[in-house]
């Protein structure tokens, strides 16, 4: 190991170098970031306890190389943080033993530090070692925090001894550093033969302490431990690790090939990313097996064959092993478990309840949930109660659950289990990648879809005869111009909820979890049973326009979905890429089902996009916030004044939109029942347009739908006796466009008033 | 031909009509205190109203219902209402709302004045 300083810093707990880090970059900025920040503004992260992250961890995604590399970061720094870095060891087997390993490795980390000598992170001492090696700054408090530590050993109070350890940070004295601790592999703390929750003690001494630390591990057991030790009033910030996405693991083997010198080709880490399922540690384990073997990896064979080494013999045997082995160290309940989640890998059979697995596993109750919960936390099961479902959706998994099967509850040959789990990875290879393929080329229906927000877009989008009849065989800025010039526009619902089809209904399986989505939503924004709506999705498949047998079948097909799921209120939406024949276009609108062709679905990807943009462009806004009442409308009507002559209106639009603005502001002080009693102004400035919304918070007034137009744009408030309704109708009459954007309390009005209309 | 300047209305009298001055911004405080000078004016017996917009920059949609309220309680007791000096932006608000159907709107006061003369008894326009 390298403890000298190059360009980026030391290297010393990193298994790699910093420039050799890929795919975390973000989370260890933020949790260098966390650490240095907490420095100045210590008292009022401590007033409001928000000094913990929790790092929650989906198993697999890796988490150890990153609090490495944040440990070298801060050590490289020199500031007055002092990084502390424990992983907790599964070797150890009580709380007592791994609280004393933390005690040790506290002092070793710390000296190390303050003595600027890095190696030292690696010796092994003892900590009378670490007294004589301690700084002349330290050596009073160090002396008498072992001098207590031997005291403790040696009574009775194991739960003391414990607590001891673990606050040990605290007693550095406030003006000489400041510890950050990380604690990695949280999922580890519960020691099955001891009756102290360690994961919970850890939590609990860390809170105590005031200071910023991290807590990572599998996110189940880090939220069960921060939970049980009471962080539900004081929650810890969160931060969340998932597998490495497609292009972080592609970037990590290239650099790992190259580091291990192993030779890779595009197609083979292309097959690597997918079947090892963006995982950093199953990535490198692979790549260092090849490199210490001296294998090329440039074809199919090749991978597969250092898989199946790897699955029953190597790295990845180890790891699941000592999964397994933690889960149960027991060998016979092992083996039980063993052909349990084996047997319940067909689909159907996924599902079991308590009674039943305590029976098979002729065990008692207590020893049953212990198991079950251990398997619930590496996420193999998901267990709620009485029902458990068995997920363990990783292929990588069911192939070592399988061969294990194999060879221990079985007894087949070795060589039998050898070939056909490589007979079936390689006849799996061309099908993972075929799938990613299939995957990346899909319509992204639910990103599509998210993005609706209540937003108004041109209803032909939805309507692929109107389309075709006004666009076919335009250019694409002449289509654009026509949908920019549409009046005849539909608001889009809400999406709160998206879900692959799939997960609905197992009919439409066999066109790929990617074809269909069920999207449930909220029309105009607003939350109510009657608004309630839920869209049915559908790619279908055809070189041609669709014909009318295709949309039945799609129709009927998604219909049953619905009324099997029990979906009342529901918008079939389906889409073709050439879109649609006649007679299918007629039954589509008999059936008052949506239709696009892949055109359609383009542009509205483009304006929804469109629309995002321009909502998040604050490079030309001005905000204004005041209170309600004594006229400070007027105030509102002056700015806009002068932010309007900026623009060039003329004398009579600027006087319709102060006009307008007034109204606003009064509607939204009468309106809203506002807590705050502020009115939020924000003047967006483009060449053609001056965009104002007025906001406040509050109720949402029972007699505004959401629309200020409706779906066919036309008026829905209507003019009253009453004449205190007014101003809407002076709004929408004095301004170019006016609508109400959906919000989750009071008012949010946004009026255009375009500079060619009236100038 | 006397000025009253309480309640911060600006109104004074010729004969038996009563011109009252709108403020720069007609809203519901504003409004309000107009009605009521209105009111005041009609009480004490004057037989027209002018009211006159010449200050007045900006109108709300509440300033404007207390102005169909004057022209109500004006049109119930048999007084004629003549608004003056009203800019045009205005005058479409006006417009848009209804306003001018029920209300007469004169280039300036002296224009208001002689149109009141016009339309009322001689008697009842010089206070007999």
């Amino acid at each position: 190991m390298n403890h000298n300083r190059n360009d980026h810093g030391y290297q010393i707990l990193g298994r790699v170098g910093r420039d050799e880090f890929i795919g975390r970059t973000a989370e260890l900025e933020r949790l260098v970031s966390h650490a240095r920040q907490s420095n100045g503004q210590g008292r009022a992260r401590e007033a409001r306890n928000t000094h913990g992250l929790l790092v929650l961890l989906a198993p697999l995604a890796g988490v150890s190389e990153l609090l490495r590399q944040t440990f070298d970061s801060l050590f490289t720094r020199r500031e007055e943080v002092v990084p502390i870095y424990f992983a907790l060891p599964q070797a150890e087997t009580t709380a007592v033993s791994a609280a004393i390993e933390f005690l040790n490795t506290f002092l070793l980390q710390y000296i190390a530090y303050r003595r600027d000598e890095p190696a030292l992170c690696r010796a092994s001492l003892t900590l009378n070692d670490l007294v004589k090696l301690a700084p002349t700054a330290d050596v009073v408090w160090i002396e008498e925090l072992v001098e207590a530590y031997n005291r403790q050993r040696f009574g009775e109070d194991d739960r003391e001894l414990v607590r001891f350890c673990l606050t040990a940070p605290d007693r550095i004295p406030a003006r000489d550093a400041r510890p950050f601790v990380m604690f990695d592999a949280v999922q580890l703390g519960n020691y099955s033969d001891s009756s102290i929750p360690f994961a919970i003690e850890i939590v609990r001494a860390l809170r105590s302490s005031g200071k910023p630390f991290v807590l990572a591990g599998l996110r189940r057991e880090v939220l069960d431990a921060a939970s049980r030790a009471g962080c539900n009033t004081d929650s810890p910030a969160l931060m969340r690790l998932e597998q490495l996405g497609d292009e972080d693991a592609r970037n990590l083997i290239t650099a790992t090939a190259r580091k291990q010198q192993v030779s890779i080709t595009d197609e083979t880490r292309d097959l690597l990313v997918q079947q090892l399922e963006g995982s950093p540690f199953f990535i490198t384990s692979m790549l260092q097996a090849a490199g210490e073997q001296r294998l090329a990896l440039d074809s199919y064979l090749a991978c597969e064959r250092l898989y199946v080494d790897e699955l029953m013999g190597g790295r990845l045997n180890r790891y699941f092993s000592s999964v397994l082995e933690h889960i149960a160290p027991e060998p016979e309940i092992r083996a039980s478990l063993i052909r349990l989640l084996c047997e319940a890998m067909p689909e159907g059979k996924r599902s079991s309840q308590f009674e039943g697995l305590r029976r098979r596993l002729k065990l008692d109750s207590a020893r049953v949930e212990q198991l079950l919960r251990l398997l619930h936390i590496q996420e193999l099961i998901n267990c709620d109660g009485e029902t458990i479902d068995i997920t363990g959706n990783s292929t990588l998994w069911q192939d070592y659950l399988k061969s294990r099967f194999r060879l221990d509850a079985l007894r087949e040959p070795r060589a039998l289990v050898v070939a056909d789990v490589m007979a079936d990875a390689l006849k799996r290879a061309p099908q993972t990648i075929a799938h990613h393929y299939r995957r990346a080329a899909s319509l992204p229906l639910r990103e599509l879809l998210g993005k609706f927000n209540s937003q108004l877009v041109p209803r032909c989008l939805f309507d692929y005869g109107q389309f075709a009849a006004a666009y076919k065989g335009g250019t694409a800025e002449e289509t654009a111009a026509g949908l920019d010039a549409d009046t005849n526009l539909v608001r889009l619902p809400q999406i709160f909820h998206t879900a692959s089809g799939v997960s609905f209904s197992s009919t439409l399986r066999p066109f790929g979890e990617e074809s269909s989505v069920v999207a449930h939503a909220f029309s105009g924004g607003i939350y109510t049973n009657q608004n309630e709506i839920v869209w049915l999705v559908a790619r279908v498949e055809s070189k041609l326009e669709v014909n009318a047998a295709l949309v039945q079948k799609w129709l009927d097909l998604l219909d049953g979905v619905a009324r099997k799921s029990g979906l009342v209120n529901t918008q079939i939406w389906l889409i073709a890429n050439e879109g649609f024949a006649p007679e299918a276009i007629d039954l589509l609108r008999t059936r008052d089902a949506f239709g696009s062709s892949r055109q359609q679905f383009d542009i509205l990807t483009d304006r929804l996009s469109t629309g995002e943009l321009r909502q998040s462009d604050t490079a030309n806004e001005f905000q204004l916030i005041f209170p309600m009442g004594a006229d400070n409308e007027m105030l509102a009507a002056s700015a806009v004044e002068q932010i309007a002559r900026r623009l060039n209106f003329t004398a009579e639009a600027i006087n319709q939109i102060k006009t307008a603005v007034v109204e606003a502001c009064i509607n939204a002080s009468e309106h809203s029942l506002s807590p705050d009693r502020k009115i939020y102004q924000r003047f967006q400035v483009e060449n053609d347009r001056l965009s104002i919304t007025i906001s406040s918070r509050g109720i949402l007034p029972i007699n505004f739908t959401g629309n200020a137009q409706g779906e066919e744009g036309t008026t829905t408030v209507e003019a009253t006796d009453d004449r205190r309704g007014w101003g809407l109708k002076l709004i929408q009459t004095l301004m170019d466009e006016v609508e109400f954007e959906r919000v989750d309390e009071g008012t949010s009005l946004r009026m255009t008033k375009y500079l060619r209309q009236s100038s | 031909m006397g000025e009253s300047i309480k309640s911060n209305v600006r109104s004074r009298c010729v004969g038996t009509t009563a011109v009252v001055y709108a403020s720069d911004y007609l809203n519901k405080l504003t409004g309000e205190r107009i009605e009521r000078e209105c009111k005041k004016q009609l009480d004490s017996g004057a037989r027209a109203l002018v009211i006159d917009f010449s200050d007045t920059e900006l109108v709300n949609s509440i300033g404007i219902s207390i102005l169909l309220g004057i022209i109500d309680i004006a049109e119930k007791g048999g007084a004629l209402v003549v608004f003056s000096e009203v800019n045009n932006e205005t005058v479409q608000l006006f417009e848009m709302l209804g306003l001018t159907r029920h209300v007469v709107i004169a280039a300036n006061e002296q224009e208001a004045l002689s149109r009141v003369s016009t339309s009322l008894p001689q008697s009842q326009a010089m206070g007999h």
